[in-house]
């Protein structure tokens, strides 16, 4: 304020200045609705969670109990499993389904490529299925006399059948099979999307240079899709840390608890069981603080521009 | 400039109202505080072709003084659930229902869990004329909260071809044990090729039928873990183990193949509830090849050979209505023998109204299961069911149980499998 | 070299759309065969397909969740597009410290499991019936609210901005257009994919959304499809053949959305190499 003769023989600053704050203010304005529509409906619950997380008992009865519930988790052999499952989950099946997923869309991106709507249309479509149709036909695929054994068998790679749905260890395969199933298109239209935007000249210029499709692929495409795969990739993880409609749906957690998820476990003592919606919600605070912490680590693995 | 950005995002925001209200304007109808709106009552249920059928029959059958109007609303039985829990548990009672339909395993945790938000309705009917094993599920501290529905009252439905061809007669599995049934088992297997029954080793129901035969449950009386010291489960548990090693077990992972296993021929026994029979009458090519059996029992003092799988009664809730709603209840599935004749004949749906077992309706012959009279034999077995508290915690216990199971079919002991789930599922449900 | 990597490319494409399309091939199938048919898993077609659809249209009130389910999806996905883009495109381009913090702090909101808010959210809900009743439970406006505004497409449209050519921002500027005209006229056409790419997925999210319109949604009149197709399977006795052609039925509008949609992923391609 004590420059005022500063700001007067400078009137072009003084308008830049203006300018600058005019354009924070309507920067404000492009972010005021998704502020307001967020805190209403995620973080005002949230915070309503939260405070749920501090109670225990059945139904209605809740009673305070401070940070008890924290500390039953980790008595909690179903947790532990529920999250040891999970993280199986997150590092087989995240890093393989993005990698195919931009495999197909590069593959798909190149405008010479005959019946290039079909086969993008065909790999988009398993996440347009309905869930009933998808969990049935996977049962069914993977059950002892299904499909699934029934080709290993004629390609002689197994000698009697496998009991993909009931042997602990071939369950999770199974899910991850079928995960990988659903989602890959649904990651690959991020990617084509992306695709569009990246300056066709770029690879003329590699062309010209002599550079293989796979150097382009490392060189050009995975910089240019970068802020695109982190995004997915944050994405993925989330769903893969709330995975919910595969387990409950194929496997139904089992065989025992070989592939329950944190979210299934969630939904199990908040609707399955007698409603523990208390110790539901610190379970569901797990989910939160551990996808704060991948996320962080992906947003410092990708080093995210500032 | 500035104005036309303001203009602009005025607009925005006036069309994101206007197409919220155009969205919300056709729908009216829903009443302010949930359940009752003049005479109209809403009931929830899940089963289009059962219980859903069965409310709109007591509708029809509705003779009280009161002119009722019954909203039947359907929704699946998971979805209902969901939907009671969120809505009860959120104080909020705006959306829900005068009455539900709650399967019996589960009614208990309801009651206890949200006490105020039943309305006990012993008054209005009179609870010695339902099969008394009914009784504890759907009652809480003396006081009766739910009107008894369908019976889930077992049977060993079997291939009277295949049993046949390995050399059994009826005689041979009427009134046997468990063992017995697992021996018969491995003969026809040898004999004819076939399985003897399919399993999903996902769901411990059997186990349930196997306990609830002698008395016993995963709880006692009291509601405190019962698996160690619980001869029944034990025994119930070598069955089953001797089961899944005997190589007759077709394994499925799904309803839908649990079905096909005997649609298609595959399996020679079903031991389950009544209501499997129109799955089974389903796959009209097997007419006359089927029986119905007794529930095979277990080898201990006091058991008996008839057990229970399912079945649910209806609550009414404790809202607007709610007089009404225990009224239409008590005027139809209550106390009227007519339509329980009707529900047998129309919908196929065997009720736990004891009054009803001695009507023309309950007699006649099933072509399907070579004459037999298939709805007489189960209301007959269905009065033999022994009383079981389920207590808070079935679910949740069968969850620890199933991944024990798992350890004990690889071989771990018998004592240290229930030992462990008992601590276990101890440290989960004080 | 080149035709032999052009035959694998073939080769592999081939085998992902086999694996990809072969359970909808199986749906259709199965759409024509009888209940026990597909219990069975019979791979041919049958001959009940007449009978499928009237026994569908006979036994529950697809019409009406069809429409019900069409108005929540294109209101949602048309001002999910909006408020999301109108905040990624803000977020990235009027860059602040303090917007920054504040994005960081909406993402978390993805993060929670949908389960764990639900009750809380009823709750206001139940709270907004008593004195807005046409916005309260049981509305299709409630059903639609809390799935408009979501992170996931804020974060999704900023991350593709980053990949905007800002000079645009400026030559727009310079041309005399206000902010907001920058946004319509210059970014909303140029990030055509983008925006093509977001409504695919913000339809099939709101089309396929179940847990919300399941505890919100009450009366029949309301109902969508993934609720009516979970009652189909209910029951003791479930009719597969129905479910199939009930699940075909509610495939079709994604399947669709996406048919058109992806056009423009094409039209894109064409538009850069014209430029």
């Amino acid at each position: 304020m004590s420059q005022v003769t500063h700001g007067t023989s400078y009137p072009s600053n003084k308008k830049s200045f203006s300018n600058k704050l005019r354009k924070n203010y309507i920067g404000w304005l492009f972010i005021l609705l998704s502020v307001l529509g967020i805190s209403l409906f995620y973080f005002y619950p949230m915070v309503q969670a939260f405070i749920l997380s501090l109670k225990s008992g059945m139904g209605a009865n809740l009673e305070f109990v401070g940070f008890e519930n924290y500390a039953r988790l980790f008595n909690d052999p179903t947790f532990i499993s529920a999250l040891t499952n999970t993280f199986i989950y997150l590092l087989v099946q995240v890093p393989a389904m993005i990698i195919l997923a931009l495999i197909f869309s590069v593959l798909l991106n190149d405008s010479t490529l005959k019946f290039r709507g079909f086969f993008r249309t065909a790999i988009f479509l398993p996440c347009v299925t309905s869930l009933v149709a998808y969990a049935v036909i996977f049962k069914y695929l993977f059950a002892v006399d299904g499909l699934v054994n029934k080709f290993l068998m004629d390609l002689s790679l197994i000698s009697e059948p496998l009991d993909w749905l009931a042997d602990p260890f071939l369950a999770k395969i199974t899910i991850i099979i079928a995960i990988t199933w659903r989602w890959t298109g649904y990651n690959m239209i991020f990617y084509l999307s992306a695709l569009q935007n990246v300056d066709k000249s770029m690879y003329e210029a590699a062309r010209i240079d002599g550079a293989s499709s796979i150097q382009q692929f490392f060189y050009i495409t995975i910089p240019m899709l970068k802020p695109i795969i982190l995004f997915t990739s944050i994405v993925s993880t989330i769903g893969t840390l709330q995975l919910f409609d595969e387990v409950m749906n194929i496997t139904n957690g089992g065989p025992g608890n070989a592939t329950l998820s944190i979210s299934m476990y969630i939904y199990n003592l908040s609707f399955e069981y007698t409603p523990d919606f208390g110790y539901a919600a610190t379970v569901s605070y797990v989910i939160v603080i551990l996808v704060v912490i991948l996320s962080f680590i992906q947003f410092k693995v990708a080093g995210d521009r500032k | 400039m500035k104005r036309i950005s303001k203009k602009l995002l005025f607009f925005l925001f006036l069309a994101l109202i206007l197409t919220l209200a155009a969205c919300s304007g056709g729908n009216e109808s829903g009443s302010d505080e949930g359940g009752s709106d003049g005479n109209t009552i809403t009931a929830w249920a899940w089963d289009p072709n059962f219980n859903i059928a069965a409310l709109e029959l007591a509708k029809e059958k509705y003779s009280g003084e009161e002119g009722i109007e019954l909203d039947i609303i359907e929704n699946a039985q998971d979805d209902i659930v969901q939907k009671l829990n969120t809505g009860l548990s959120s104080g909020t009672m705006k959306g829900m229902p005068n009455i539900v339909l709650i399967e019996d395993q589960r009614a208990q945790s309801f009651l206890q869990s949200y006490p105020d938000a039943f309305y006990p309705i012993g008054d209005y009917f009179n609870k010695e004329d339902f099969a008394s094993y009914k009784l504890p599920p759907t009652s809480l501290d003396g006081k009766q909260y739910g009107l008894p529905f369908d019976t889930g009252v077992t049977g060993l439905f079997y291939r009277t071809d295949y049993l046949e061809e390995a050399g059994f007669t009826k005689e041979d599995l009427t009134n046997i044990t468990w063992k017995q049934y697992i021996e018969i088992g491995k003969t026809v297997k040898e004999k004819t090729g076939h399985n003897f029954l399919s399993l999903d080793p996902n769901d411990l129901g059997i186990l349930r039928v196997m306990m609830q035969s002698a008395g016993a449950w995963y709880t006692d009386e009291e509601g405190n873990i019962n698996l160690v010291d619980n001869e029944p489960l034990r025994l119930a548990l070598e069955n089953y183990k001797a089961i899944m090693e005997a190589d007759m077990v077709k394994l499925n992972s799904d309803w839908s193949q649990y079905i096909a296993a005997f649609n298609s021929g595959d399996v020679a026994t079903v031991p389950a509830g009544n209501w499997i029979a129109p799955s089974i009458e389903a796959e009209e090519s097997q007419a006359g090849k089927w029986a119905v059996a007794p529930t095979p029992r277990l080898d201990i003092e006091g058991t008996v050979n008839a057990s229970n799988q399912g079945g649910s009664s209806f609550y009414v809730l404790n809202i607007d209505g709610k007089e009404k709603a225990a009224e239409f209840l008590a005027n139809t599935f209550g106390s009227n023998v007519e339509f329980y004749d009707e529900l047998v004949t129309e919908v196929g749906a065997l009720g736990t109204y004891t009054p009803a077992a001695e009507s023309e309706a309950y007699q006649v012959e099933n072509e399907f299961f070579g004459g037999q009279q298939l709805i007489s034999d189960f209301s007959k077995w269905m009065e033999e069911i022994p009383q079981v508290d389920y207590g808070m915690n079935t679910y949740g216990i069968e969850d620890i149980l199933a991944a024990e199971i798992q350890n004990y079919l690889n071989g771990k002991s018998l004592e240290d499998v229930l030992a462990d789930a008992q601590s276990q599922a101890e440290a989960q449900f004080k | 070299m080149k035709k032999v990597k052009r035959i694998f490319t073939y080769l592999f494409l081939s085998i992902a759309s086999i694996i990809s399309i072969f359970p909808f091939l199986w749906m259709l199938v199965s759409m024509t065969n009888k209940s026990v048919d597909v219990t069975q898993g019979k791979l041919l077609p049958g001959t009940h397909f007449i009978e499928n659809v009237k026994g569908l249209f006979n036994t529950v009130d697809i019409g009406t969740a069809l429409i019900n389910s069409t108005i929540i999806a294109v209101i949602t996905t048309f001002l999910t597009l909006l408020i999301g883009s109108l905040a990624g495109y803000g977020f990235e381009i009027y860059r602040s410290r303090g917007k920054d913090m504040i994005f960081n702090i909406l993402l978390l909101s993805m993060m929670i499991p949908f389960a764990a808010i639900m009750i809380p959210l009823y709750r206001f809900f139940g709270g907004v019936s008593a004195s807005v009743p046409f916005l309260g439970i049981d509305t299709l406006a409630a059903a639609i609210l809390p799935t408009v505004i979501t992170a996931f497409f804020i974060f999704f449209f900023r991350q593709n901005t980053k990949m905007f050519a800002k000079e645009l921002v400026e030559a727009g500027r310079i041309d005399g257009l206000s902010e907001l005209g920058i946004f319509f006229r210059i970014y909303l056409p140029t990030m055509k994919t983008t925006y093509a790419a977001a409504a695919i997925i913000a339809f099939m999210n709101s089309w396929n959304n179940y847990l919300w319109p399941l505890v919100v949604l009450q009366s029949p009149e309301n109902q969508t499809i993934p609720l009516l197709i979970s009652n189909l399977g209910a029951g003791y006795s479930p009719d597969y053949g129905l479910i199939m052609t009930a699940i075909v039925i509610a495939t079709l509008p994604t399947a669709i959305v996406f048919f058109v949609m992806q056009r423009h992923f094409v039209a894109g391609m064409m538009g850069s190499v014209k430029g």
